[in-house]
C-alpha cells in the first residue's frame, strides 16, 4: 500500500511532499523509513513511465522532488547507519560536449535505487575518467552525449579502460540524443539507449538487483 | 542516365506541394560549425568571423558540386545572441572553449518566473531588447550595433555567393518556437515545473509571443521573397511531454501560426528534434502542404510517412552519428532507402537529421548529396 509521501510524489506535489518530509523528520520518525517512502514514490513514477502514462517531464519533476526530500533528510540520515549501496556508477559527458540534462536525470534515478553515483560533470577528459575508475573501481561507467563532438573522446576513454585492464569487470552504458546503436558498437558499450529508465534497468540487472 | 528536367527551386517546391519531382531534392543542413570541420578552418575562427563562415560554406558546396537550396549560414554565434535568435548564454571556441570545439549554448535559469508577465505585457522582443539580452550577454549597446552591422554585411555576402552560383537559400526567415524559447531561457526543469504548477503565466506569455511572432514573420517572410518560415522546436513532443501538455501549451499556438502563414502562401518548416512519433497525427489537422517536418532520425521517418503521406512534406533524416562515424557506403545505402520508401511518391526532401555534425566526414556528405542527385536518374 502506498504511503502518503509516495502518493504525493506520484501526484507531483512538490511543496506538499517536502513539507510532509520536513514535519515527519523533525518529529523524530526514522529517516530511513521516510527515505524508503520517497523511493517508493519514485518507483511508482518509474512504473507509470514504463507503462506510457508518464513522460520524461514527470520523471524530471519527481526527480526534483526526490532531490529536495534527500536534502531535508540528509542531516538525519547522517545519524543512522544506512545500508550499503547496491552498486557504484561513474557518469560523465566527455570532452567536446557541455550538455548534462539527460545525465543528471539518470544520476537522480540511479540514486533513487540506492546506487552510489560519482558524476564527473561535462567536458571530461578521458584520462580523468580513467583515473576515477582506477580510484573507486565502479561497477558501471555511463557516458552521455548530446552532440557528436564528444564521440572521439568517449571512444578514447573506452580504449583507455581496455588498455589499462579496467574493462573486464566493468559495464559501459551510453545514452544521449545523438547516440545510436552503431555508436554503442563504435565504443564497445554494453548498452546504448535513449531511454533513462532502460539504462537504469540495465544497471540494476548488472549488479544483480533487478 | 536520365537528365534533370527541373531547376532546383522547381524541384524543392514540387516536393513541398507533395508532387513527385524529376529527382528528390537534396538539402543538407550545413551550418557554420560543420562547414568549419569540413574545411579545416578552426572553430574559433568560424565563431569570430562571419565572412569566414560564408567562405567555408561555399567551399564545401563547390567541392561537392552543389545541391539544391542552401541553408542560410552567414553568422557567428554572438550575432545570433544579439539578434535574439538564441537568447541564451553561450560558450565560444577560442574564448570559453578550446579553438577546435564548436560553440555551444549554455542553458541556465536566466528567465525568472515573474518574467512571464513582463513578456505577456511587453512582448518578447521588447523584453529582450530592454532587459533580457543584458542578463545573458557581455555585449554593450555599441558592440551589439557593430555585430548587427557585421551580420548584415555577412548576409549580403552570402546572398551574393548564392547569386553567383544561381542557387537559392532554402529560407531566410527563421526562429525558435515560443515554447522552446521559454524552455531554453528558463531552463528545462524549472520551465517544466512552471508548466505543471503555475501554468497561467506561461500561457499568457505564449499567447503574446505567438501573436507577435506571426505578425513579425508575415512581414519578414514577404520581404525575403522566399515563402518559407523555419521554426525550431526540440522539447514539446512526446519524448518530453504528455499529449495533455502538448495540446494545451504547444498545439493551439502552432496551429494558429501555420494556418495564418499558410493563408498568405507561406509554408512553415518545422525543425523537430527528438522523437515526435506520438505527435504526428496532430499534424494531419494542418492544411495540406502547409508545413514540412524536418526530422532528426529519432522520430521514425518511415512511420511518419505512413501517417502524413499525401498531406505534408518530410525532410531528413541521415543521423548525425552516421555522418560522423559511418562509412560513405552506409550513407549512400540509407539515402537510397529514404528515396525509395519515403520519397517514392514525392513529398520528400533528402537531408540530414538535425544538422550536419561538426565532425562529419567529407566523403559522407558527398555520398549523401551524390546519391540524392543521381540515384533516381540512373534508375529511370
Amino acid at each position: 500500500m502506498s504511503s502518503r509521501i509516495a502518493e504525493l510524489i506520484v501526484s507531483l506535489e512538490q511543496e506538499q511532499t517536502l513539507e510532509l518530509v520536513r514535519v515527519r523528520s523533525a518529529a523524530g520518525e526514522d529517516p530511513l523509513a521516510l527515505l524508503e517512502e520517497c523511493r517508493q514514490g519514485m518507483l511508482d513514477v518509474g512504473q507509470l513511465f514504463h507503462e506510457g502514462e508518464f513522460y520524461l517531464s514527470e520523471l524530471m519533476i519527481s526527480g526534483e522532488i526526490f532531490k529536495g526530500a534527500m536534502a531535508i533528510l540528509e542531516p538525519y540520515l547522517e545519524q543512522v547507519r544506512g545500508g550499503d549501496p547496491i552498486g557504484v556508477v561513474v557518469l560523465a559527458t566527455m570532452r567536446g560536449d557541455i550538455h548534462d540534462l539527460g545525465k543528471n536525470i539518470v544520476a537522480t534515478l540511479l540514486r533513487v535505487h540506492n546506487f552510489e553515483v560519482h558524476d564527473l560533470g561535462v567536458n571530461v577528459e578521458p584520462e580523468t575518467l580513467v583515473e576515477k575508475v582506477k580510484e573507486i573501481s565502479p561497477d558501471i561507467v555511463g557516458f552521455s552525449a548530446l552532440i557528436t563532438t564528444a564521440f572521439e573522446s568517449t571512444r578514447r576513454a573506452t580504449e583507455l579502460l581496455v588498455e589499462e585492464g579496467l574493462r573486464e569487470n566493468l559495464k559501459v552504458v551510453v545514452g544521449g540524443g545523438v547516440t545510436t546503436p552503431e555508436f554503442g558498437e563504435y565504443i564497445g558499450a554494453d548498452l546504448q539507449t535513449l531511454d533513462a529508465s532502460t539504462g537504469v534497468a540495465y544497471c540494476l540487472e548488472a549488479v544483480g538487483a533487478a | 542516365m536520365a537528365q534533370e528536367s527541373m531547376t532546383s527551386d522547381e524541384r524543392v517546391w514540387s516536393a513541398l506541394r507533395l508532387e513527385k519531382p524529376d529527382r528528390v531534392p537534396v538539402i543538407p543542413t550545413l551550418l557554420p560549425e560543420p562547414a568549419a570541420g569540413l574545411t579545416g578552418v578552426p572553430q574559433a575562427q568560424i565563431a569570430s568571423d562571419n565572412q569566414a563562415v560564408v567562405r567555408a560554406v561555399f567551399d564545401v558546396y563547390d567541392r561537392i558540386g552543389g545541391w539544391d537550396n542552401i541553408y542560410p549560414a552567414s553568422y557567428k554565434p554572438i550575432q545570433l545572441q544579439a539578434a535574439g535568435v538564441f537568447p541564451m548564454k553561450m560558450r565560444i571556441p577560442g574564448v570559453d572553449l578550446d579553438d577546435q570545439t564548436p560553440f555551444q549554448l549554455d542553458e541556465q535559469e536566466m528567465l525568472k518566473p515573474e518574467d512571464f508577465e513582463k513578456i505577456a505585457e511587453m512582448g518578447f522582443d521588447a523584453f529582450f531588447e530592454e532587459d533580457f539580452l543584458w542578463r545573458v550577454s557581455e555585449l554593450t549597446p555599441e558592440t551589439k550595433a557593430d555585430e548587427m552591422m557585421q551580420l548584415m554585411v555577412g548576409g549580403a555576402m552570402f546572398l551574393g555567393e548564392c547569386a553567383k552560383r544561381e542557387c537559392k537559400p532554402f529560407f531566410l526567415a527563421n526562429g525558435l518556437h515560443p515554447f522552446f524559447i521559454l524552455s531554453l531561457t528558463r531552463s528545462m526543469i524549472p520551465f517544466t515545473q512552471d508548466v505543471f504548477s503555475k501554468p497561467e503565466p506561461v500561457e499568457r506569455a505564449l499567447r503574446r509571443m505567438t501573436t507577435d511572432l506571426i505578425e513579425k514573420q508575415l512581414l519578414f517572410v514577404k520581404q525575403t521573397g522566399i515563402d518559407i518560415f523555419m521554426c525550431s522546436e526540440e522539447r514539446a513532443g512526446a519524448f518530453f511531454f504528455s499529449p495533455a501538455v502538448f495540446e494545451r501549451f504547444w498545439w493551439p499556438y502552432t496551429q494558429e501560426l501555420v494556418e495564418t502563414l499558410w493563408a498568405e502562401g507561406i509554408v512553415t518548416l518545422f525543425h523537430l528534434d527528438t522523437d515526435w512519433s506520438k505527435n504526428l497525427p496532430y499534424f494531419k489537422r494542418l492544411p495540406k502542404g502547409s508545413a514540412v517536418l524536418e526530422l532528426d532520425s529519432t522520430t521514425d521517418i518511415f512511420a511518419a510517412k505512413e501517417v502524413l503521406r499525401g498531406h505534408l512534406c518530410l525532410k531528413g533524416d541521415i543521423s548525425a552519428a552516421l555522418m560522423s562515424i559511418g562509412k560513405p557506403e552506409d550513407v549512400a545505402a540509407y539515402s537510397k532507402r529514404l528515396i525509395d520508401e519515403v520519397g517514392a511518391d514525392g513529398g520528400f526532401i533528402l537531408g540530414t537529421g538535425c544538422s550536419v555534425p561538426p565532425d562529419a566526414k567529407f566523403e559522407n556528405l558527398r555520398a549523401m548529396v551524390e546519391t540524392g542527385k543521381t540515384y533516381e536518374l540512373t534508375q529511370a
